[in-house]
């Protein structure tokens, strides 16, 4: 495919093409925080919630193949983790990250142990019933003392002090006024942190050795294991990262509400079928589908959020949603589901995938061997074996 | 002290043995072939040898045992597979097969031999970047060879190398397996239902019925016996 533009990988082009998009990525970063509206923010702040969440599904389901419906619970562990750990001893909310990564690690660990042995649909019903149970067990009254119950748990994320409190750099204010509404600069930075962390995380597993053997699971277990790659152990660590990883999230939410209630929309299966969703439009087995395919969910949702007055609706769509009684934001995003897998199979990353090269074709480095271009000889058979045969 | 040795041998699938009582032996710097009809227990008996199912009776390789050992061990100590059908990651590129193939080791010549097993398949050179899935089925036949070479094994089990392959192109095959095992010293042994092609490269040859081995020996010995030819080479 003759493309408009070829850049090879590691030339300045590269390197200027790499500066500019990290520019824009990083200039959003900054300009939200201390420029954008509250809710701007909290469109962003909602959006890195789910961009974690869907990104630590992805690990497992996008790179290993394992199937699960019950990452719910360990977002839930991680909202669970930090809203008792703070609200009942007091302690500060930044410490409970890695006890919650610990906790859902170790029980992802446990999951796993019948998901080595179980596979698609099987898998997808064990993992659902996690899911389903998390809630009615966060609920069970003889842990009333510990979860506070159907009502949750309050004060369980910052409490900042009466007085305006801000951090100041060289006249400049990241975090906002550190106080009641106005700490939303500062929960910008926190989720953000959390998806930074969950990328670098994600990024570092499937570009090592062990991301390849997770691949390589995924597309072909017989011919891993004779690869010399041990599934269970790997299945089992993948499944420990993700499930430690989707309690990041959970921890951010519930210092975003400043409470914990097991029947908030990500704790329940609610939850898990969104991650699902958002993963798969944006593209499964790629490190930005997740992020590209939560940005969208939440934009969309934002968007259509007061769609269920008719008068809010673009006036060129109206004849299609005005049937809609509450917000078509899900339906919506539901239609889009199916189209997409339809015309994008892989979610938008992959239509991007196949149809950048027209635009823009990014040569790679080449490993290995001296030439580097590929010389057209056809394959040499061996001649005097060929000629016995 | 032959390099495997695999004698009274049992293994099979749950309660179902498939193979009872098999054996035998790979020497040193031998290409050895296992003939035997569809469902016989050809492809078990490669299962078996790398630890990919349950096994009871003695296998021993370079004198070591490893009846008890997991696949990872297996490839470790030395064995590698090229498992029946396409077996290739079709989500990885060609290179990354080939490195999912050096799993096992650690040491800093992996991208010599990278370089090595390109010079050696041109055809996966010039493919390199392109999904593994996306190559014909004799490309994809070379890049599950030559992943398992990665390994540096020095036994290869290759199950069916030629299945739905071209006649051409299984030549080509059979003729790189051939050079690998003369100039390199790569024990072999390999599965084959195209019993003409494969007494040609191998030394010998072990038939298989329902588990058992039934007969064996130098390809020449068993070309000549009119029984086997008639059931096995068709003439
Ligand atoms: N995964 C499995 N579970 C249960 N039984 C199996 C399994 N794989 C093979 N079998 C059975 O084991 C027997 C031997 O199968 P095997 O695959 O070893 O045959 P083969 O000699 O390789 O045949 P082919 O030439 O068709 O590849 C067959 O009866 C088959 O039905
Ligand atoms: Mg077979």
């Amino acid at each position: 495919m003759k493309s408009l533009v070829t850049i090879h990988e590691g030339r300045a082009a590269n390197w200027a093409l790499r500066l500019v998009a990290g520019a824009a990525v990083i200039g959003v970063m900054l300009w939200v925080p201390t420029h954008g509206s509250n809710p701007l923010i909290d469109q962003f702040t909602n959006a890195f919630v789910l961009m974690a969440a869907a990104m630590s599904l992805n690990l497992l389901l996008g790179y290993t193949g394992q199937i699960s419906l019950g990452h719910n619970a360990f977002f839930g562990i991680g909202a669970y983790a930090t809203g008792i750990i703070v609200s009942r001893w007091g302690w500060s909310p930044l410490v409970t990250f890695p006890i919650a990564f610990i906790v859902a690690f170790v029980i992802g660990v446990l999951v796993s142990l019948p998901a080595l042995r179980i596979k698609g649909i099987y898998l997808a019903l064990v993992t659902l019933a996690l899911g389903l149970v998390f809630p009615q067990f966060i609920k069970w009254r003889k842990l009333t003392w510990l979860t506070g119950g159907p009502r949750g748990l309050d004060n369980a994320g910052f409490n900042f002090s009466k007085k305006r409190r801000t951090y100041e750099i060289f006249g400049w204010n990241p975090f906002g006024d550190m106080r009641g509404q106005g700490a939303k600069p500062f929960y910008f930075w926190i989720a953000a942190g959390v998806v930074v962390i969950t990328y670098l995380v994600c990024r570092g597993v499937v570009k090592s050795r062990s991301g390849r053997s997770l691949i390589a699971i995924r597309d072909n277990e017989t011919a891993a294991a004779v690869m010399g790659v041990n599934l269970a152990g790997t299945k089992a660590m993948a499944f420990g990262i993700s499930a430690g990883l989707c309690a990041l999230p959970g921890c951010v939410s519930t210092i975003l509400t400043n409470n914990v209630v097991p029947d908030s929309t990500f704790l329940s299966i609610a939850g898990s079928i969104t991650f699902l969703i958002v993963m798969v439009i944006g593209g499964a087995g790629s490190l930005w589908g997740p992020i590209i395919g939560s940005g969208l969910y939440v934009f969309i949702t934002q968007k259509t959020g007061d769609w269920s007055d008719e008068k809010n609706i673009p006036a060129i769509i109206r004849p299609f949603f005005s049937w809609a009684k509450t917000s078509p934001g899900t339906g919506i995003f539901a239609v889009t589901l199916i189209a997409l897998m339809f015309v994008a199979p892989r979610g938008i990353v992959g239509v991007w995938h196949q149809h950048s090269p027209r635009l823009m074709r990014i040569v790679p480095r080449r490993a290995g061997t001296g030439t580097g271009t590929g010389t057209l000889v056809d394959t040499p058979v061996d001649d005097t074996v060929a000629g016995e045969l | 002290m032959s390099l495997l040795e695999v004698s009274t041998l049992r293994a099979g699938y749950g309660p179902v043995n498939v193979l009872v009582d098999l054996n035998l032996v790979v020497e040193e710097g031998e290409i050895v072939v296992i003939l035997g009809s569809n469902g016989a227990g050809k492809t078990t008996t490669m299962r078996a040898i790398s630890g990919m199912i349950a096994r009871s009776g003695s296998i021993t390789f370079a004198g070591q045992s490893i009846t008890k050992s997991s696949p990872d061990a297996i490839v470790r100590a030395g064995i590698a597979q090229v498992p029946q059908g396409r077996g290739t990651f079709p989500e990885l590129s060609v290179e990354d097969n080939l490195r999912a193939g050096a799993f096992v080791r650690n040491d800093d010549e992996i991208d010599e031999d990278l370089a090595h097993w390109f010079e050696v398949f041109p055809r996966l050179r010039e493919r390199r970047e392109q999904r593994a899935g996306s190559l014909s089925g004799g490309e994809q036949q070379m890049v599950a060879i030559a992943r398992a070479l990665m390994s540096r094994p020095k036994l290869l089990l290759c199950d069916e190398p030629s299945l739905g392959l071209a006649p051409l192109i299984t030549q080509e095959l059979f003729g790189i397996i051939a050079s690998l095992n003369r100039d390199k010293g790569l024990s072999v042994l390999l599965v084959e239902q195209n019993a003409n092609l494969a007494m040609k490269i191998a030394r010998r040859v072990y038939l298989i019925e329902t588990g058992r081995i039934v007969a064996s020996g130098s390809s020449d010995e068993l070309s000549a016996d009119d029984s086997i030819r008639k059931a096995y080479l068709g003439f």
